[in-house]
């Protein structure tokens, strides 16, 4: 596997979408190759910082409120 | 699965599909009615949930539906759907270039730590909607096949949205903290 072949699959490893064999090659490719392996930390790192911004927030008091006494008077499920 | 099981099931996702179609609406009203017309779905079409099957994905594809359904529609402005210029983006090279010139140690961290959660989510506010909703059910931890399944599209396709997706992402963020000066970035030389 070459820089270009790593790089294109950088995603798809830190997404966990790798199958076994191309997991392999990356590993190998990335322990051998500085430049490849500072990217991989790089694309890391900001994929961690876009996860904690937009997993932080939390829904309205009335919102939780409203949508159970909306459940509480459904009627029985379609079937 | 009985009334009261199903309903704190299902209420242990309101956080995730709040926040989500927060990002997808870019309106907290629109994002509340998204919510609570998810939920209504859910709960009338209980029987069809398979016990044992994972209830947030399940949860998700119906906020996906819904908001493809209506919202969609609702949208008044046509959304630029190409991202020009974002496939030869590369943060890492643009970084390698500043770092030479850069007195940090570490110019990555220091670009990333300083920009805002809320510049962050804005930047994703402004993906067309696309490329958002995909990124948004990555975020949310759904594999490749979950999202294509839940928005109708090939596997490729989402690699492909969430591709461009984060290198638009990357570029908003580089060029904001370009606009600011933050020290690990290099500002381009004049004349």
């Amino acid at each position: 596997m070459d820089c270009n072949d790593c790089v294109e699959r950088l995603y798809a490893f830190l997404d966990l979408e790798l199958d076994e064999k191309e997991l392999a090659q990356v590993r190998a490719h990335v322990s051998g190759c500085d430049d490849c392996g500072d990217q991989l930390g790089l694309e890391a790192r900001f994929l961690d910082r876009l996860r904690d911004c937009c997993t932080s927030d939390v829904a309205p008091t009335q919102l939780r409120e409203r949508v159970i006494q909306k459940l509480r008077g459904a009627s029985p499920p379609a079937t | 699965m009985a009334g009261d099981e199903f309903e704190a099931e299902a209420l242990r996702h309101l956080d995730a599909l709040y926040r989500t179609a927060l990002r997808m609406t870019r309106s907290e009203a629109d994002a509340e009615d998204l919510v609570q017309e998810t939920y209504i779905r859910a709960f009338r079409f209980r029987d069809q949930f398979t016990l044992g099957t994972n209830m947030k994905a399940w949860l998700f594809r119906i906020l996906t539906n819904t908001f493809i359904n209506t919202y969609r529609r609702k949208a008044t402005q046509p959304e630029v759907t190409d991202l020009e210029g974002v496939d030869e983006f590369s943060l890492y090279r643009r970084m390698a270039d500043d770092r030479a010139a850069s007195s940090s140690p570490d110019p990555e961290a220091e670009l990333l730590n300083r920009v805002v959660d809320t510049e962050v989510t804005d930047a994703l506010e402004e993906l067309p909607e696309k490329f958002r909703t995909t990124v948004l059910l990555d975020v949310e931890g759904f594999s490749y096949k979950e999202i294509a399944e839940m928005l109708g599209i090939p596997i490729g396709t989402v690699m492909s949205r969430l591709h461009r997706g984060r290198k638009f992402l990357q570029k908003r963020l580089y060029d904001l903290a370009r606009e600011r000066g933050i020290a690990a970035v290099r500002t381009p030389q004049k004349g």
